[in-house]
């Protein structure tokens, strides 16, 4: 019973990674199709920006998050703004595009402040377990997992009941209708992707204290944070959610009964008999196409 | 034949011929050597035209079949080595590393280098049709073409690098005998290895073209532009999509077996995802929808790259300018630099006016229907 419920956590602690770095991913390609694969460099950009703060201002983790968000919101807006916008009629191009410009940014960091790895300090009063249930686990990921349901709940506002949400989705379903009713479709776009690249950076700053943060950390989250928006369905938050759990789960149960690599390559043989016969995901929202 | 194809074919020719001379003119080993790597890398990225320039399948999973037939290649060369601990005939050495005691059935045909060579096409062509066959079967296609394919690619990466025992795992397979072939040798720094891919380019390329010119190779196109309406004419379009797919798995198989050769070692490196998004790159760069502005696209960045890298300036800066490139060539140049020197033809060598204003039609019209699919 222990080890199951351990297991559980262990799966929700992948899970909450995960929908952290698909969630920002999963609204850009959702909004505007664009299938961003510098999303990876967003969430490094963000983890170096934690380290940034930490090694030069002395703020801690948690203090920065805000500002992390905001400096690599503003990175994207300015590669939407520069680069982006000149695909949406070309949505294949995108990866193209985005690959290009996460080799720079890949190659601009590590002359910036070299491709060594670097360290963040874990916020000193999360450093100890926590037990629940008889199961000891890290206070810190537990706060992630907190947090990433908080910043789940308030993209959910965002997209649900404000006017700016109510926008987007008009977009979402009819770019030429939703002009027509004096909708700047341009200004929702460039916030969109700023919006989601600052949470690909938060997810970047969290998982700093887990894992070394090198320039070449991004590729491994946007190959599996494809994965999640692919099998949630595009357009679909709640899908999202549920995929990160069904992969975090999976993925950790695997690698229970077998071994970390066994467990992904299962994993990934799932999500190609899913996308072959559920393409449109497991939660696909009703849209017009 | 047209004008355009003679043109075409003529082009083809021109520049298969100066690649063959390129030894006559180059005698260092070492550049030899380097020049053949970039031949290998550019009939991938021919095969990817094929599969994404001709037939629309935007196939992020191109090194899988790049992979195999490097590995086909690396098994037999292992297989003629004299291993250390184990005299002739014996296990090779990472196997007796991890304790095998045996050697795996899957590995005894490759005492023969015939088997390995067809092995080489084979595994990859019968790869892809599996997998073609389950996805167009389905109609999935676009974007969760590319996806599905990259997730096959990464499962049969990690299972190569998790079957250490049978693999050699992250270290891939290393210290091969060299490839004798008719009674050659050919050696990794040496023009017969040379000739031998400068050969295989052009054997590749044209092979290509007869497709791309074939009625099938018309049917893929007009599938490329228009899906539903092939399949309204009473088209197996999984079929004609299965078919571009194996084809583009094969010659991917042969590129893998060349590369063992002048590489001298086969790795999981040769399947991993930043190989396969480079070739999307190159097909990019040189155009996908020209078979030798694809080739000469691999041919020309994995050569900057080279360049670049080695010299004292750029050493540090050189990814930072290929990204940079890459961007304004997507932005710029959607077709590729084969597209810019197509259209600079085009304004050389006027089309027949009637087929010209046609294809302007049905280009503005393929392009309003795109508008109305973006979101």
């Amino acid at each position: 019973m222990e080890t199951i419920l351990a297991q559980i956590l262990t799966g929700l602690s992948i899970a909450s990674i995960l929908l952290l770095v698909a969630l920002g991913l999963a609204i850009i390609y959702g909004t505007t199709g664009v299938i961003n694969l510098a999303h990876g460099e967003f969430v490094m950009i963000g983890a170096y920006t934690a380290w940034a703060l930490q090694t030069y201002v002395g703020a801690g983790l948690i203090e920065s998050l805000v500002v992390i968000f905001f400096v690599v919101a503003l990175f994207g807006w300015i590669i939407e703004k520069t680069v982006i916008r000149h695909l949406y009629r070309r949505p294949l191009d995108t990866i193209l595009a985005t690959w290009g410009i996460g080799v720079m940014a890949q190659q601009a960091i590590r002359l910036a402040v070299g491709g060594e790895l670097r360290y963040v300090q874990m916020p000193s009063a999360m450093s100890s377990s926590v037990s629940i249930l008889g199961i000891e686990i890290s206070a810190f990921r537990l706060f992630i997992l907190a947090l990433s349901a908080a910043i789940f709940g308030f993209t959910w506002y965002l997209m649900y009941r404000t006017s700016f949400g109510m926008k987007l989705r008009a977009i979402t379903q009819d770019r030429e209708v939703a002009s027509c009713f004096g909708i700047k479709s341009k200004r929702i776009y460039s916030l969109t992707f700023a919006y989601g690249a600052g949470l690909a950076g938060l997810a970047g700053a969290l998982v700093s204290p887990l894992k070394s943060v090198s320039p070449e950390m991004g590729t491994t989250y946007v190959v599996d944070a494809f994965m999640v928006v692919v099998l949630g369905g595009v357009e679909s938050l709640i899908g999202t959610v549920a995929s990160s759990v069904i992969l975090g789960e999976l993925t950790g149960f695997l690698a229970f009964y077998s071994n970390d690599t066994l467990a992904k390559v299962l994993v990934f043989l799932a999500i190609v008999v899913l996308i072959r016969f559920r393409p449109q995901g497991l939660f696909a929202a009703k849209i017009r196409s | 034949m047209s004008k355009r194809t003679t043109l075409q074919i003529a082009t083809y020719g021109i520049v298969c011929l100066a690649i063959l001379l390129v030894p006559s003119f180059m005698d260092d080993a070492f550049i030899l050597n380097k020049y053949a790597r970039y031949l290998v890398l550019g009939i991938l990225a021919l095969a990817l035209s094929l599969s994404w320039g001709y037939a629309g399948i935007l196939n992020l999973g191109q090194a899988a079949s790049f992979g195999l037939g490097s590995y086909c290649m690396a098994m037999a060369l292992k297989l003629r080595t004299v291993p250390v601990h184990t005299g002739k005939t014996g296990l090779p050495d990472f196997m007796v590393w991890n304790n095998v005691e045996t050697l795996p059935w899957f590995w005894e045909p490759f005492y023969s280098l015939t088997f390995a060579i067809f092995a080489g096409v084979a595994v990859p062509v019968a790869f892809a049709m599996l997998l073609g066959s389950f996805i167009f079967r389905g109609r999935v296609t676009g974007v969760y073409v590319a996806i599905i394919t990259l997730a096959a690619l990464v499962v049969v990466n990690l299972l190569i690098i998790d079957q250490q025992r049978y693999s050699g795992g992250f270290n891939g397979i290393t210290d091969l005998a060299q490839l004798e072939l008719f009674g050659l040798t050919f050696d990794a720094y040496s023009s017969s290895s040379y000739y031998l891919i400068a050969i295989s380019l052009t054997v590749c390329l044209f092979f290509a073209l007869a497709v791309t010119k074939s009625k099938a190779g018309l049917i893929l196109q007009a599938i490329r532009d228009h899906e539903e309406r092939v399949r309204y004419f009473g088209y197996d379009v999984a079929r004609f999509k299965t078919f571009a797919f194996a084809v583009s798995a094969g010659i991917a198989g042969v590129a893998g077996m060349l590369y063992t050769i002048v590489m001298e070692f086969a790795s999981p490196t040769f399947l991993d995802v930043q190989l396969s998004l480079s070739v999307v790159i190159w097909c990019a760069v040189g155009g996908r929808q020209s078979l030798l502005g694809a080739a000469l696209g691999a041919i020309i960045v994995t050569g900057m790259q080279g360049a670049l890298s080695e010299s004292e300036i750029f050493l540090e800066s050189w990814t930072l300018i290929m990204g940079f490139v890459f961007v304004m060539i997507v932005l710029f140049l959607p077709k590729g630099l084969a597209g810019a020197i197509e259209s600079l033809v085009d304004r050389i060598i006027p089309e027949d006016h009637a087929v010209q204003v046609k294809s302007r039609a049905a280009a503005s019209r393929r392009g309003v229907e795109n508008e109305a699919g973006s979101p």
